[in-house]
C-alpha cells in the first residue's frame, strides 16, 4: 500500500487539478441563452414533459416559439436547434435531447440538409453540448479539425475572457440554470424592408457530395426517431430565402426515401399561416418575433390536425407552461 | 513535438513511465526509442543526420581511445563543422563572399541551394564534439555501447535546444537505475510548470510587442522603442530559460540531472558574470573547448582579449547566420574586454561608496547596467540585420516620446497589466531562486502548500497563458539555433 501512496495522491492531484480547470472553464466560457444550443436550460425542463422537438438551424430557434404554440395547442415543446447546424450535429443533438425527454413528434426545420459540411458556428453548437459520448462523437464526426482542441478543452477558446470577467460569470459557474419563459426560442424583432420583390430563389450551392451526406445524416436521425418511436417531420418554414421549386421538389422525394418521415414544405405558406411577409420577415429568411408567435401557433394547431395530443403535464409545469403562454402573449404583437 | 504540446503531454508520460516499468537492461534501449521517436516527430528528414552524427560519434570515440591519432579528432571535427557550415551557414558565407567581391568590384551571384536545417542540429553537433575532444583528452572513456553513446547525444529533454550534454556528466547517469523518486517527480513537474509559466504568461505575450514595434519603430515613440528592446531582453530570458525549464524538469521526472542552462542571469553585476550565469551549457562549452584551447588567458592580456573577442563572435555566429549575430556577439565581447580594462577603477570608485562594494544600491547600480548592456546587444539579435537593428535604435531616440493608443503597440492595458504582474512574480521568484532551489524546496514542503502552490500556478498559466484561439503561437526562440 505504501508504495502507492504517491502514485495514489498523485492521481488525487490530477482530479484536483481537472476540476479546478473545470470550474475556471465554466466561470470564463460566456453564458449562452439564446440563438440556439441551450442546453442548459433544456435539461432543466423536467423529464419527459416535451410533446414536440423542434430541431435544425436558426430557421428552427427563430420561427418556432414554443410558449407560443403552447398557448394556442397545449403542446408544449423545444427548439434544440444551433446557428447554421449541420444535419450531422442535428443527429448527435437529438441523440442527446433525448436522453431526458421522449416526445412524440420530432420537426426538423430542413433547410440544413442545404449546408456545406463545415458551417460557421461550430464551436457554439458543440461547445454547449453536454459533455459524454454523444459530444465526443458529435466533435470527431462533425468538427473542423482547427475546433476540435477547443471543443474538448473549453479554455482553450474562452481563457482570455478573464479581461471581461463580471460577477454574473462567477454567479453563472455557481448557481445551477433554471428553465426558462424562452425553451429554446429567439425572439428578434426588426422587420424585413425589401419584400416587394417576393422571395429570392437560389439554386443549390453545396456540392453533389455535400447533399448526399447531409441526406444519410437525415436517415440516421429517422432511424433514431423510429427507434424511440418518434414521427419525424421535416418542414421547410416560410422565408423569402427560397430555393428554386425543382430544388425541393427533390428534396421531398430524397426525403421520403426514409420510412417515418414526413415532409412539408411551408416555404410559401405565409398566407395560409396568416403571416405577413412585409411585417414578419426579420431578414429575408427568417420570422421576427410576432412572425414566430402566429407561425408556432400554426403549427400547433396543424400538429393537433395531425393527431398529436398534449401529454399530461404536473401542476407544476403545466403552471409554468401557462407563464410562458402568458409571457409571449403580451409581447412582441 | 514541442514541450507545450498535446503530442508531448501524450508522449512524455508513456516514456516515463515505459521508462519505470521496464527493467534496468532495455531502459537505455527504450529511451532511445522515444528520443528517436520524439526527433522524427520533428521531421523524418532530419533523422538520417542525427543517425550519422550518433554513428560517427561512437566509432569515432571508439577509435581515438584506442589510437589517440589528432588527425581523426580534426577529420571527425571538420566533418562535424562542415556538416553545420553546410546547413547553416553555406547561403551566409556565399552571400558574405559575394558582398566582399562586389566591394571590389565584382560581380559574382552564386545560385546556392535552400537545405533544410536539421532541427536541434547546433545542440547535438556540439555535443558530439564535446565528447570526442573529452575522448581524445582522456577526460572520459569512450562509450563501449552504442545505445548509450546515441542516448547521449538524442536524449529527448535536451535534444532539440539543450542544455548541450557533457558526457562525464551525463552518459553515466545511463548506467545507474533510477527508482521511481516521488519527490524528484515532484521537483521535476514543478520546474516544467514554472517554465510553461515562463513561456506562456510572460514570453509569448511580450513577443506581440517586441514583434509589433520592431516591425515598425519609426512608426513609435522613443519610450515605446526602449519598452520594447526592453521587453525582448525579458522575452528572451523567459523563453529560453522556460524551455532549459522543462527540459531539465522532463528528465528530473524520469531521475537524470541535466545541466542548468541558467543561473538568474540578470541578477549579474558585471557582462561576464552575465555569461557564466545565461545558457550555461554553450557558455561552458565555448570556455572548454575554444577559449582554453586558443590560450585563455595564459599569453598575456591582449591575446585574452582577442580571445574573447574569438569566442564571442563564434558564438554570435553559432545562434545564426547573420552579421547582426556577429555583432550581438562582438558587442557582447567587447563589453568584457571595456569590464576587464577599466575594472580596477570602477572597483576603487565602488569601494569609496559609502555603501561599500556590496552595498544594496551599487548592486543595484551594476544589475541595471548589465540589463541596459545586454538589452542593446539583444537590439542585434532581435532584429534580424543591422538595417533593421539601426532602426530600432534611431526609434529609441525619435524626439517623440509617446504615439497613443497604447494598443497599438499590440496588447490592451489588460495585456500589460498581466505582463508586468507576471514580471514581479518572475522576479521575486528568481531572487529567491538565488538562495534554494524554489522547485526543490516546493517539493519538499506540506503537501497542501504543494498542492496550494502547484494549482495556483497551473491555473495562472492556463487562464493568463498566450495560447489557443485568438493568440499566434510562438515557437521557443532558440529551436532554430
Amino acid at each position: 500500500m505504501k508504495r502507492w501512496k504517491e502514485p495514489l495522491w498523485g492521481l488525487a492531484w490530477v482530479a484536483a487539478a481537472a476540476l479546478c480547470l473545470n470550474f475556471a472553464a465554466d466561470v470564463l466560457r460566456p453564458a449562452h441563452t439564446d440563438y440556439g444550443s441551450t442546453w442548459e436550460a433544456y435539461l432543466c425542463e423536467p423529464e419527459d414533459s416535451i410533446d414536440v422537438l423542434f430541431l435544425g438551424s436558426s430557421y428552427a430557434y427563430c420561427d418556432w416559439n414554443p410558449g407560443a404554440m403552447y398557448g394556442a395547442s397545449g403542446l408544449t415543446g423545444y427548439v434544440m436547434g444551433g446557428s447554421e447546424q449541420t444535419p450531422g450535429i442535428t443527429y448527435w443533438y437529438l441523440k442527446e435531447a433525448l436522453k431526458t425527454q421522449s416526445p412524440s413528434v420530432v420537426v426538423m426545420e430542413g433547410t440544413s440538409l442545404f449546408f456545406d459540411r463545415y458551417q460557421n458556428y461550430t464551436q457554439i453548437n458543440l461547445g454547449y453540448m453536454p459533455w459524454g459520448m454523444n459530444r465526443v462523437r458529435a466533435i470527431l464526426e462533425c468538427a473542423e479539425e482547427d475546433k476540435k482542441l477547443g471543443l474538448f478543452w473549453d479554455l482553450w477558446f474562452y481563457h482570455d475572457r478573464w479581461k471581461e470577467l463580471t460577477a454574473a460569470d462567477v454567479k453563472k459557474a455557481l448557481l445551477p440554470a433554471g428553465a426558462d419563459h424562452l425553451k429554446g426560442h429567439t425572439a428578434v424583432d426588426q422587420v424585413f424592408q425589401q419584400t416587394e420583390g417576393g422571395p429570392f430563389l437560389s439554386e443549390m450551392r453545396q456540392s453533389e457530395e455535400v447533399y448526399r451526406q447531409n441526406l444519410e445524416d437525415l436517415a440516421r436521425i429517422a432511424r433514431l426517431c423510429a427507434d424511440n418511436g418518434i414521427d419525424l417531420i421535416v418542414t421547410i418554414n416560410p422565408t423569402y430565402s427560397q430555393y428554386v421549386p425543382e430544388i425541393y421538389e427533390r428534396l421531398g422525394e430524397d426525403v421520403l426515401v426514409s420510412r417515418n418521415v414526413r415532409f412539408i414544405n411551408w416555404s410559401d405558406h405565409f398566407e395560409e399561416a396568416g403571416l405577413d411577409p412585409a411585417v414578419h420577415l426579420y431578414d429575408g429568411g427568417h420570422l421576427n418575433q410576432a412572425g414566430a408567435k402566429i407561425f408556432s401557433a400554426w403549427t400547433g394547431e396543424r400538429l393537433l390536425e395531425m393527431g398529436y395530443a398534449p401529454r399530461e403535464q404536473t401542476e407544476e409545469n403545466a403552471a409554468a407552461w401557462k407563464a410562458a403562454a402568458e409571457y409571449w402573449m403580451g409581447r412582441g404583437s | 513535438m514541442s514541450f507545450l504540446s498535446l503530442s508531448y503531454f501524450a508522449f512524455f508520460p508513456l516514456a516515463a513511465l515505459g521508462y519505470f516499468l521496464l527493467p534496468q537492461r532495455g531502459r537505455n534501449l527504450w529511451l532511445l526509442g522515444c528520443s528517436w521517436f520524439f526527433y522524427l516527430c520533428a521531421g523524418p528528414a532530419y533523422f538520417p543526420f542525427l543517425a550519422g552524427v550518433c554513428l560517427v560519434s561512437y566509432f569515432g570515440g571508439r577509435r581515438l581511445e584506442e589510437t589517440r591519432r589528432k588527425g581523426l579528432l580534426v577529420f571527425c571535427l571538420v566533418l562535424f563543422i562542415g556538416m553545420l557550415f553546410l546547413f547553416k551557414y553555406l547561403n551566409f558565407g556565399m552571400e558574405t563572399l559575394s558582398r566582399l567581391l562586389a566591394l571590389a568590384g565584382l560581380d559574382w551571384s552564386p545560385m546556392v541551394p535552400r537545405l533544410l536545417l536539421p532541427a536541434g542540429i547546433s545542440f547535438y553537433l556540439f555535443a558530439a564534439m564535446g565528447y570526442l575532444i573529452d575522448v581524445y583528452r582522456g577526460k572520459v572513456e569512450a562509450e563501449k555501447s552504442f545505445v548509450k553513446t546515441a542516448l547521449f547525444l538524442s536524449f529527448f529533454p535536451a535534444l532539440l535546444s539543450g542544455p548541450i550534454g557533457r558526457a562525464d556528466r551525463l552518459l553515466p547517469q545511463f548506467d545507474s537505475r533510477h527508482e521511481f523518486d516521488a519527490a524528484g517527480c515532484r521537483e521535476g513537474f514543478y520546474r516544467f510548470l514554472w517554465g510553461a509559466f515562463k513561456k506562456l504568461v510572460l514570453a509569448d505575450r511580450l513577443a506581440v510587442v517586441v514583434d509589433t514595434v520592431f516591425a515598425g519603430p519609426g512608426q513609435f515613440g522613443s519610450v515605446q522603442v526602449i519598452a520594447a528592446a526592453c521587453a525582448f531582453s525579458i522575452q528572451i530570458y523567459c523563453d529560453f530559460s522556460a524551455y532549459s525549464d522543462m527540459a531539465v524538469g522532463s528528465a528530473r521526472i524520469m531521475g537524470f540531472d541535466l545541466i542548468e542552462n541558467f543561473r538568474t542571469p540578470y541578477f549579474s553585476r558585471s557582462v561576464a558574470e552575465f555569461w557564466r550565469r545565461w545558457h550555461i551549457s554553450l557558455s561552458t562549452w565555448f570556455r572548454d573547448y575554444l577559449y582554453i584551447p586558443l590560450g585563455g588567458s595564459r599569453k598575456g592580456t591582449g591575446r585574452r582579449y582577442c580571445n574573447i573577442l574569438v569566442v564571442f563572435a563564434v558564438s554570435g555566429l553559432w545562434h545564426g547566420a547573420a552579421l547582426s549575430f556577429v555583432v550581438w556577439g562582438l558587442l557582447n565581447g567587447l563589453y568584457q574586454v571595456v569590464g576587464a580594462v577599466t575594472a580596477p577603477a570602477r572597483n576603487r570608485l565602488r569601494a569609496a561608496l559609502p555603501g561599500g562594494e556590496d552595498g544594496a544600491l551599487v548592486k543595484l547600480w551594476q544589475m541595471g547596467w548589465v540589463f541596459l548592456l545586454s538589452t542593446v546587444a539583444w537590439v542585434f539579435f532581435e532584429a534580424g540585420s543591422l538595417t533593421a537593428a539601426l532602426a530600432v535604435f534611431r526609434g529609441m531616440a525619435s524626439p517623440v516620446l509617446w504615439v497613443p493608443p497604447l494598443s497599438g503597440m499590440g496588447m490592451d492595458r489588460w495585456e500589460f497589466l498581466a505582463a508586468g504582474v507576471g514580471f514581479l512574480i518572475l522576479t521575486a521568484v528568481d531572487w529567491y531562486s538565488t538562495r534554494t532551489d524554489p522547485a526543490r524546496k516546493l517539493a519538499e514542503s506540506p503537501r497542501w502548500l504543494r498542492w496550494v502552490v502547484s494549482l495556483a500556478l497551473l491555473l495562472v498559466v492556463v487562464v493568463f497563458g498566450s495560447y489557443g484561439s485568438g493568440y499566434d503561437a510562438q515557437s521557443f526562440i532558440y529551436g532554430q539555433f
